[in-house]
């Protein structure tokens, strides 16, 4: 691990990450750029599935990373995880199934820094205690007071102010512009559980590479260091809360290290033909994205159920008519004019609830599945 | 790479601030020096002009020398309802309990070099040797619990003697060498220990409560249409909120003052309330608590509790109640630990001693006065002989007719009325001299 800050260079061989073959590769719809294996070159960018990635150069780090987090659910685990995931949807597109979703499935890594800095300067917060207040429930029956005792937590704020020079480590940060966002696509991963990278976890898995190099990424860091710092100074203060933290500090000795953390994307299409991407946390199975359901084939099966109700509303009528005759058919025609008018009912729910769907899903609608 | 990251931060530490133990090796903490409190060490007041003792002089209001006219003012700020106020912490209510800890001090004369002992709870005392005053508050366990505030003495030793003499010369019922006792010259002032408590109380009841309801009925034995009275039951319930602010429990055991007597020198104007400075007990008395704060609470409670039943029950529209309940939620407690003006005399009337106490802030008197029991012996007798005098002529003239029933019907009404009145005034008789 380098112990100083390795500048960002230009990759563009197969070298890049030792023996593993993997060169990088560009998406010239998104942006986006993997070291991929050969045989993915000309394959769909796993991410936007809008374009083929195509052999380019990239500027990375050289040497490999220093940390990954293996997959631990497997190809094999996947089905159950999109069937469940799938079957929230009532009426969807007939490309929104579990198979369509676990054959297209890729596996990727994304990156993380970590990074150890030295931090030195001075602080001051408002450091909050914890305390307790005796308070009183009296209570009167029978002619006879009973006097219950109750004991309230508060919190006394009182100033600190200090000096810090201390080392924090491994503080995550963001080696992705969209690292927030892909966060909440892909849910929480326990950074504890990280290993030494060998390219044994690799397989045929992408890896995408960061689009915020260390230089770039600390100026956007530097509140989460801060964070850091103040629950180190709250924890030196014996503070149970903290507020209005400030701190003048100089950060020195960084040390960064390049984490990847495990992930399968997938897709559908919608109506309209378009990608749905479909996130699985490779750890622990946590699936998000879009769950949109088919406004075609809503009006599809709303057409059946309205010709359906189309014939008994025509039964009724012809029983309306048979009236003078039958005596009967007053009540036949009261029973197919129900059933008509639910059957219609029924039709017109068909054609309104993908639409009413799809707008709960618009911004596209986060749900977990374990 | 070495990144600054600046901000306006003071200079570290600021004067105010010490430093404290950290719990991580590398950061250094500092937090506000604990507010200095007044070293609780004997302070002497001699006059800085011509060395004579100096006093809290009420009319100057401030230090003065009785012998130059020296006069300092006492800076003390009026702080009136605003006072702090401070919860009931667990750590707070424990000290309290533990009490001061020690029985006696000893407190150096800084004007004779003499060694005082002088009993526990006592603020203030007079060096036998040189007569110097000295203002002492007792060491305490807890910085919150010494006195922090009290109201000033706003009567002067002049006013208190024609309060008295005035209260003393009040009513027939006394002797008259009240008002010529010697307890007019026997007055003293002092600072007595007082608890004030805040709280809210939010209480919630229910009860049956009953309604009266007239009906009419056909009486078929009588052939008459009546009307009666029954109460209807229903279960009702309600909320009240009750909002108490300064309420008063004297923190001196009752064998030493009397309750009761204290009490009815209530109210005290706690607008009055100042800081505490020990230039306010230069040659008065002052004590401190004897009755710890979880003790007056518990006392303060008991009253507030009753307060919130009676507000309960003026809340019930009718007099009729059955299987009343009630909860009260006390929030927001809070204490202050005060001294409030109280002149007190005790004097010796036929080898009984008697209490009497004048409002040190207001003038309000109260006390125990002697009664003279056969001036309320005779009162008895002369209301109660209207009645027997007309009994007795009644009951020759019933035997000789039914002319003695109106005699006798009269003075029966007018012995009840004056036994009536006879035991009011015996009762008052007796509250007068009760302790």
């Amino acid at each position: 691990m380098a112990e100083q800050l390795i500048p960002a260079e230009i990759i563009s061989d197969r070298t890049s990450l030792g023996e593993t073959g993997h060169q990088p590769a560009g998406c010239p719809h998104c942006g986006r750029v993997f070291l991929i294996k050969d045989d993915r070159i000309g394959t769909n960018c796993p991410l936007c599935r809008k374009a083929a990635l195509e052999s380019q150069s990239a500027r990375a780090r050289p040497g490999q990373p220093e940390l990954i987090l293996p997959f631990k659910v497997g190809q094999s685990a996947l089905l159950p995880i999109y069937q469940s995931f799938v079957s929230a949807v009532w009426i969807r597109p007939d490309d929104f199934n579990p198979q369509s979703l676990l054959r297209r499935s890729v596996p990727l890594f994304w990156p993380l820094w970590l990074v150890d800095t030295d931090i030195r300067g001075k602080w001051q917060m408002e450091a909050g205690f914890n305390y307790q207040v005796e308070s009183t429930k009296e209570v009167f029956a029978g002619g006879q007071w009973d006097s219950r005792k109750q004991i309230e937590d508060r919190i006394r704020w009182e100033p600190r102010l200090g000096k810090l020079e201390t080392r924090v480590d491994n503080v995550a940060l963001p080696a992705l512009e969209e690292h927030a966002n892909r966060r909440q696509l892909t849910g929480q991963y326990p950074l504890d559980k990280a290993q030494p990278f060998d390219s044994k976890y690799l397989g045929d898995a992408l890896i995408e590479i960061p689009d915020l190099p260390p230089d770039e990424a600390w100026p956007l860091a530097r509140p989460q260091v801060d964070r850091t710092a103040a629950m180190v100074c709250v924890k030196a203060a014996a503070a149970d809360h903290s507020r209005n933290f400030t701190l003048t500090a100089e950060y020195d000795n960084q040390h960064w290290t390049q984490f990847l953390l495990p992930l399968y994307a997938t897709f559908y299409t919608d109506d309209d033909g378009q990608p749905q991407i479909v996130l699985v946390n490779g750890f622990n199975g946590e699936i998000h994205g879009p769950q949109m359901a088919s406004r075609k084939r809503g009006l599809q099966i709303a057409g059946i159920i309205a010709a359906v109700a189309g014939v008994f509303l025509l039964l009724a009528l012809i029983a309306l008519l048979l009236t003078p005759i039958l005596a009967f058919a007053g009540v036949i025609a009261a029973m197919c004019a129900l059933l008509g008018l639910g059957t219609g009912i029924a039709a017109i729910i068909t054609v309104v609830q993908p639409a009413q769907w799809n707008n709960s899903q618009s911004p596209p609608r986060i749900v977990t599945r374990k | 790479m070495v990144e600054k990251h600046t901000n306006s931060n003071p200079e570290i530490p600021p004067d105010i601030y010490r430093q404290v133990e950290s719990q991580v090796s590398g950061v250094v903490v500092y937090a506000p020096k604990p507010m200095e409190a007044e070293k609780e060490t004997a302070r002497s007041y001699a006059c800085p002009n011509c060395g004579a003792n100096t006093a809290y002089d009420v009319t100057a209001g401030g230090i003065a020398c009785e012998y130059c006219g020296y006069t300092a003012p006492v800076r003390a700020v009026q702080v009136g309802r605003n006072a702090d106020e401070f919860e009931f912490t667990l750590e707070t209510m424990s000290q309290s309990e533990r009490g001061w800890g020690e029985k006696r001090q000893i407190l150096h004369c800084g004007s004779c070099g003499a060694d005082l002992s002088i009993p526990l709870g006592a603020l203030t005392t007079t060096c036998p040797y040189c007569a110097s005053n000295k203002v002492n508050v007792t060491v305490c366990l807890d910085e919150t619990l010494r006195p922090r505030f009290l109201i000033p003495f706003k009567i002067t030793p002049e006013q208190t003697r024609s309060l008295a003499a005035a209260w003393l010369g009040k009513g027939w019922s006394h002797p008259d060498e009240l008002k010529t006792n010697s307890v007019l010259r026997r007055f003293s002032g002092i600072y007595l220990p007082f608890w004030t408590f805040d709280t809210q109380v939010d209480a919630r009841w229910r009860a049956q409560v009953g309604y009266e309801k007239t009906v009419r009925h056909y009486n078929a034995r009588e052939k008459r249409w009546e009307t009666r009275t029954r109460i209807e039951w229903r279960w009702e319930e309600g909320t009240v909120h009750l909002e108490v602010d300064d309420f008063l429990v004297t923190g001196v055991f009752p064998h030493h003052i009397s309750h009761r007597i204290l009490q009815r020198l209530y109210p005290y104007q706690m607008s009055g309330l100042v800081t505490y400075e020990p230039d306010y007990l230069a040659g008065w008395q002052a004590q401190a608590y004897e009755i710890p704060l979880t003790d007056a609470w518990e006392t303060g409670k008991t009253a507030i509790r009753e307060q919130a039943r009676q507000a309960c029950q003026q809340a019930i529209p009718t007099s009729h109640i059955r299987s009343f309940s009630m909860t009260a939620n006390f929030k927001g407690e809070s204490w202050r630990y005060i001294l409030l003006p109280v002149y007190l005399a005790a004097y010796k009337y036929e080898n009984e001693t008697y209490q009497v106490m004048v409002n040190g802030q207001t003038g309000a008197v109260a006390g125990q006065k002697p009664v003279a029991w056969w001036k309320i012996w005779l009162a008895i007798a002369a209301l109660l002989l209207p009645g027997t005098l007309l009994g007795l002529i009644g009951l020759p003239l019933l035997l000789l007719g039914g002319a003695g029933v109106i005699p006798i019907g009269l003075g029966l009404l007018l012995f009840i009325i004056g036994l009536v009145i006879s035991f009011i005034l015996f009762s008052k008789a007796r509250e007068s001299e009760a302790k």
